[in-house]
């Protein structure tokens, strides 16, 4: 299945390409998109399976840091290729679209 | 870790309790002059009642509860209608194959734990309008994965 290119995965592929060796957690990504986290996680999923991002749980100790695991993204190698490519070929979001995220944090 | 106690986990700490509390009024009871049975009769009472309601006061939370008392906003996971909410996040994360429902309940936790408690409403909100979709997606996934012969299938 192709990877539908919309103004919610583009802004997600945009924070991850700033610097695609940087591994971000969901609450980064939420903040840096301006995306409702539960908007995002959907993306970061079909990102994952079509191989453009990678993603881990971070390996800490729960109770030693008070708080659960973050799972991290980050683009793989091919998937950083394929999202600098793509992008730039990419709908650009209007301003009405870019509206609707600033107000409700967008929907997937 | 995130849910902070359930509402039916108080219950079931709370209703031992309240058994005890009502077994010893009906043992002190019998043993006062009949006169005075009264007393022990209204204590005992009064304090079943104390803790009983304790159960269904949102967010009430007594000794050995194991949360030491702190309310949401100290980062104790949500209470109220976010609890409600949070509730609403595991049953749906039911309704998704067993991995990819863990999954998804545990980076939803991850992150409403780390969340300020005023976005946090809003954060849920999100995660549950965007699961119906997920639901039918990881559904689907699963069924086309099963449907493909794979290496270690037959076929």
């Amino acid at each position: 299945m192709a990877l539908r290119l919309t103004v919610q995965v583009q802004l997600v592929l945009q924070a991850l390409l700033r610097d695609p060796a940087r591994e971000m957690y969901g609450l980064e990504l939420s903040e840096e998109t301006g995306l409702q986290p539960g908007t995002a996680y959907p993306i970061l999923l079909r990102l994952e399976r079509e191989g453009w991002v990678a993603s881990r749980w971070e390996d800490i100790d729960p109770r030693a840091e008070k708080r659960p695991a973050r799972r991290y993204y980050r683009l793989t190698p091919g998937g950083a290729v394929a999202a600098s490519a793509a992008l730039p070929g990419a709908r650009r979001p209007n301003g009405t679209a870019l509206r609707r995220l600033a107000e409700g944090g967008g929907t997937a | 870790m995130m849910p902070g106690i359930g509402r039916e986990e108080r219950r079931n700490k709370r209703a031992p309790v309240v058994a005890v509390i009502v077994a010893g009024t009906a043992a002190a009871s019998a043993l006062v002059q009949p006169g005075w049975q009264w007393v022990p009769l209204a204590a005992g009472m009064s304090a079943a009642i104390a803790v009983g309601a304790r159960i269904d006061r949102p967010g009430g939370r007594g000794r050995g509860s194991g949360r030491s008392g702190r309310g949401r906003d100290d980062g104790d996971g949500p209470a109220g209608p976010a609890a409600h909410r949070w509730h609403m996040l595991v049953m749906v994360s039911r309704l998704m194959p067993r991995s990819a429902g863990r999954r998804w309940l545990a980076e939803a936790e991850s992150l409403l734990s780390e969340i300020t408690a005023t976005r946090r409403g809003a954060a849920i909100r999100s995660y549950l309008l965007s699961a119906p979709r997920l639901v039918v997606m990881m559904w689907a996934r699963k069924a086309l994965l099963r449907a493909r012969p794979g290496p270690g299938r037959p076929g």
